[in-house]
């Protein structure tokens, strides 16, 4: 039975009734409940959705995945060892010709808490201008910069980057190449994995005013699959419009 | 203001444009290759459309409680939210807040919901400069034009007319050259994107269980948008809403593949709040604008599910009739068979009846929409609810087809009368005819029915024999 | 089995030969078949336009002509999903015809459907054709089957040399009332539909759905095409023997 057909819902009645500011966001709402009130809802949330989404399960060959996903994305994967990934990065920058390189890892990567000076001092070693400053004047002149990742998703060729404490969400934006490290360990399988994680960091919070805090999650997080393109001019695939140009990831494996 | 006869003349010159028509023809047919070849990596398309499909319509028909938890999380992250119950409000909130901040000059990322409601102009004259930063908006801005298409608005534009507005708006040296002129746009707006005050974004999807908006962009100017400026609004109608964090993957799964054959977007943008306190960079401010813009008319109604629309543009690319007429005929922000039902539905049948008529039904687009929305079905009954302001002629004619197909003695005179309407040009085909005939020979010939109808060949020699 | 043929305004009227198609293809597979003399048009021209009250009249002259009969059998696959699908939606209403409608509904058949599921019959083992073929597939036949279907009968009949159009579901811009209150789009559509067709190379258009032949048949004329249409009934006539071959 459409509920329209009893009582026609005129939004533009109560329009000019609506508290201003902040009380006009509850008035709706309470609007809305009372207009749907007797209208009996017959689709249900669907609770098991893995079967039908996902693509990529955990016992796939997740490095492999990974490889060949990014690389259909125009991601560059450069594998590296604990060993070796320092200079990977000084080769990519080196193709790049970059000089002045954002330095911007998570004291939590898997890399370590050293791994900042490590690489810094590294880089510097071999010429180049490393930084961890991240302020506009950095940002938009830098040639490179040089991130750690939360995660990395298989499916997708994803590489997640999220803001936090000594993060800037323009490092991987701002500077025209970014080269991305991922460790092994940060692979998930599919883009269920990743969002199931979120959701379990939120709290899976029932329906109602909120119970759990949301501001567990970082204010802002990038799934970045590929270099910043458009198609928008006659339909001629270009790269590097607003982000980078050049995406690399150095997939560090034990 | 949209009236039948001002779409019949849109109509008219847009299927004469032959230039547009082909830029269309090549643009959308290989959308649909590409979309098709990446759905079909896919391991169970038709399972996850069903399960988009099923959550979109569980969020709308239970839109109140998901709202109130959106907007709990949304303020509980730290940031604000206001409603607007149509275009005027948007304006008025967004103006306002521009206001408080002194804003001169803000940034937008593409935003059809924007569009919808006339953001720019409202800003303009409020006094803040307002810049496009989508590359296909930006060169609409500049070359005072409308898009044409929901994804990629400039489908339309060739590589001449686009030079041309970039040198005369940038300054720089002529170029046709797409690199360079991409690269043009690239440095005049990173200088735009420092000294922005404000940033504009939609959103592809609010998270209700944690207040996140979920942002699908390609270039990073939706990430330029939300990040650089002090106060980020983003614009977002009620009906964008998903229950929960594990549902955006079965979204995203169908978006970009629908949208453009990607497997996703190259950005997609998860925001909870404003920066926090720790944060080295991120808008002080997150302003979510809820619209609802004649969107709650539609819930618990037999309209609801167009609501489902995810804006990835998969019916346009795939529509026969879309793809002769471009973007610009249809008179409205939403072209392509969605835009024949919501526009009418959002903003006025009388108006935007003729939309709805406009189709084939041939359904192509029912075929690739993500979230299952049966178009078709909906246009038919759109055209029934805009019955009384169909043309006299045909109202007259449809009753007419109704008598006389209410007698088979009825039905036979007109079987009788049908050849001797038409003129045989000689070959057993007419040229023309009075009435729907002329219309119909407007573009073909029609067969001069045979001599004997079925029926009379039944009676003649098929009945009898065995 | 008995079977009575819905054989539809057009067909009757622009087609008949495939309505004695029809018929006897249905005879050759053991069918008996009446011709309810009193049918005339299912509306779906008046459905579509948004006239349902008029559609709805039609729907109930339609279902008692139809009511005695076990089965019925029709030619065009958009006249089946009439009867199917909206004659039930349109009276749902009323307690008289609900019942009524929904029982025809259950014993209407799309021809190449009623061939398969009643009667079990492989429709590429006979069919052949002695010259190219390509195919139209009729936007409003994918409620009963889809082009993947067309497509293989047609690509595993006995003989065939099958050119394929480079879109197997292409619009041609008929649309019922579409094509004439809009000729304008109407009629570009249907010249992308007729280049899609005369690229393949084949001359011989597979088109089960009058309204389509009509629109595509009368474009080619206007065009000086060389194509040529036939519905899938005639073709298995045709080759069964049961009917002359017509060039």
């Amino acid at each position: 039975m459409n509920a329209d057909q009893n009582q026609p819902w005129n939004s533009r009645a109560w329009r000019s009734e609506l508290p201003p500011g902040r009380a006009a966001v509850t008035a709706f709402i309470d609007a809305l409940r009372r207009r749907l009130r007797d209208f009996e809802s017959r689709a249900s949330l669907p609770q098991e959705l893995e079967q039908a989404v996902r693509q990529v399960i955990a016992g796939d060959d997740l490095p492999a995945r990974f490889t060949q996903a990014a690389a259909s994305v125009g991601l560059q994967v450069h594998p590296a060892s604990p060993v070796d990934w320092m200079s990977v990065i000084g080769d990519i920058l080196r193709k790049h010709e970059a000089h002045s390189v954002v330095v911007q890892l998570d004291t939590d990567s898997p890399l370590g808490k050293r791994a900042t000076d490590d690489l810094g001092n590294r880089l510097t070693a071999d010429g180049f201008a490393p930084t961890t400053a991240v302020d506009d004047e950095t940002l938009f002149s830098a040639d490179a910069a040089v991130t750690s990742v939360a995660a990395a998703i298989a499916e997708t060729g994803s590489v997640v980057c999220p803001s936090g404490p000594g993060l800037a969400r323009g490092a991987s934006l701002l500077p025209p190449v970014h080269v991305a490290i991922v460790h092994a360990s940060e692979l998930v399988p599919d883009l269920c994995d990743y969002f199931d994680g979120l959701s379990a960091a939120v709290g899976n919070s029932p329906l109602g005013p909120a119970s759990s805090s949301s501001t567990s999650l970082p204010a802002n997080i990038n799934l970045i699959t590929g270099p910043s393109k458009t198609a928008d001019i006659e339909g001629i695939l270009v790269t590097g419009v607003h982000g980078p140009r050049h995406v690399h990831v150095v997939l560090v494996s034990p | 203001m949209s009236s039948p006869t001002a779409f019949r003349q849109r109509v008219s010159e847009a299927v004469a444009d032959e230039r547009v028509v082909r830029a269309v023809h090549l643009a959308t047919w290989h959308k649909v290759d590409a979309c098709a070849e990446s759905m079909r990596q896919l391991r169970d398309p038709e399972a996850i459309r069903e399960l988009a499909a099923q959550i979109k319509q569980h969020t709308l028909e239970n839109l109140p409680r998901y709202l109130e938890q959106f907007v709990a999380q949304v303020e509980q992250s730290g940031g604000q939210v206001h409603f607007a119950p149509d275009a005027d409000a948007a304006r008025r909130i967004i103006c306002d807040i521009a206001a408080q901040h002194g804003a001169k000059l803000a940034v937008k990322a593409k935003s059809m919901t924007s569009e919808e409601v006339c953001l720019n102009d409202a800003l303009e004259a409020a006094g803040v400069r307002t810049v496009e930063t989508d590359l296909g908006e930006f060169i609409v801005q500049i070359d005072d034009d409308r898009p044409s298409h929901i994804v990629t608005p400039i489908i339309h534009k060739d590589r001449q007319q686009i030079a041309q507005a970039m040198a005369r708006e940038t300054g720089c040296e002529y170029t046709e050259d797409a690199e360079e002129l991409t690269a043009v746009a690239r440095r005049y707006l990173r200088g735009i994107f420092r000294r922005c005050d404000l940033g504009i974004t939609g959103v592809n999807f609010g998270v209700a269980e944690s207040g996140t908006l979920c942002v699908c962009t390609n270039e990073g100017n939706g990430r330029m948008s939300s990040t650089r400026p002090q106060v980020h609004v983003a614009l977002m109608g009620i009906e964008k809403l998903v229950p929960r964090l594990r549902d955006l993957p079965v979204f995203l799964k169908l978006l970009a593949r629908s949208s453009t054959g990607q497997p996703l977007t190259v950005y997609t943008t998860l925001i909870t709040g404003p920066k926090r306190a720790d944060d080295p960079d991120g808008p002080e401010e997150l302003h979510v604008v809820l619209l609802d813009n004649g969107r709650s008319d539609l819930l618990a109604g037999e309209f609801a599910e167009v609501l489902r629309c995810i804006r990835c543009g998969a019916c346009l690319n795939v529509c026969p009739v879309y793809r002769n007429l471009g973007g610009h005929a249809y008179g409205s922000v939403y072209p392509g068979p969605i835009g024949s039902l919501v526009t009418p539905l959002l903003q006025g049948l009388d108006e935007h009846a003729e939309l709805p008529r406009a189709s084939s039904l041939c359904g192509a687009c029912q075929v690739v929409c993500p979230v299952k929305i049966d178009i078709p079905g909906l246009l038919v009954r759109l055209r029934a609810r805009t019955r009384s302001s169909q043309p006299l002629l045909k109202r007259v004619a449809v009753r007419l087809w109704k008598w006389v197909m209410k007698l088979p003695t009825r039905y036979a005179w007109a079987q009788w009368w049908l050849p001797r309407l038409l003129r045989d040009c000689g070959d057993g085909w007419a040229r023309g005819g009075p009435g729907p005939l002329g219309a119909w020979t407007h573009s073909r010939d029609l067969p001069i029915p045979p001599k004997q109808s079925f029926r009379q060949l039944w009676r003649k020699r098929l009945s009898d024999e065995r | 089995m008995e079977v009575a043929l819905f054989v539809t305004c057009l067909t009757d009227t622009f087609f008949p030969r495939v309505g004695e198609a029809v018929v006897r293809v249905l005879r050759h597979f053991g069918c008996r078949v009446e011709f309810p003399e009193g049918q005339t048009c299912c509306g779906q021209p008046a459905f579509n336009s948004g006239f349902h009250a008029e559609a709805a009249a039609l729907a109930r002259r339609m279902i008692p002509i139809f009511e005695p009969h076990e089965q019925v059998v029709t030619p065009s696959a958009s006249c089946a999903t009439m009867v199917k699908t909206h004659f039930p939606e349109l009276l749902a209403n009323e307690v008289r015809w609900r019942e009524a409608a929904e029982r025809l509904a259950e014993k209407t058949y799309e021809f190449t459907t009623f061939l398969r599921q009643r009667l079990d019959v492989d429709i590429a083992a006979h069919l052949s054709f002695d010259e190219p073929v390509t195919f139209h597939f009729p936007c409003h036949a994918r409620e009963a089957y889809g082009p993947e279907d067309l497509h293989n009968w047609l690509a595993h009949s006995k003989q065939v040399d099958l050119c394929l159009p480079e879109h197997a579901d292409l619009c041609c811009g008929f649309g019922g009332v579409f094509a004439v209150d809009y000729p304008e789009i109407s009629g570009p559509m249907l010249a992308d539909r007729l280049e899609d067709l005369a690229a393949s190379g084949a001359r011989l258009v597979i088109c089960n759905e009058g309204g389509c032949t009509l629109s595509l048949a009368g474009g080619a004329h206007r065009r000086g095409l060389p194509l040529r249409f036939k519905h899938i009934a005639e073709c298995l006539a045709e080759s069964l023997g049961l009917m002359e071959p017509e060039r």
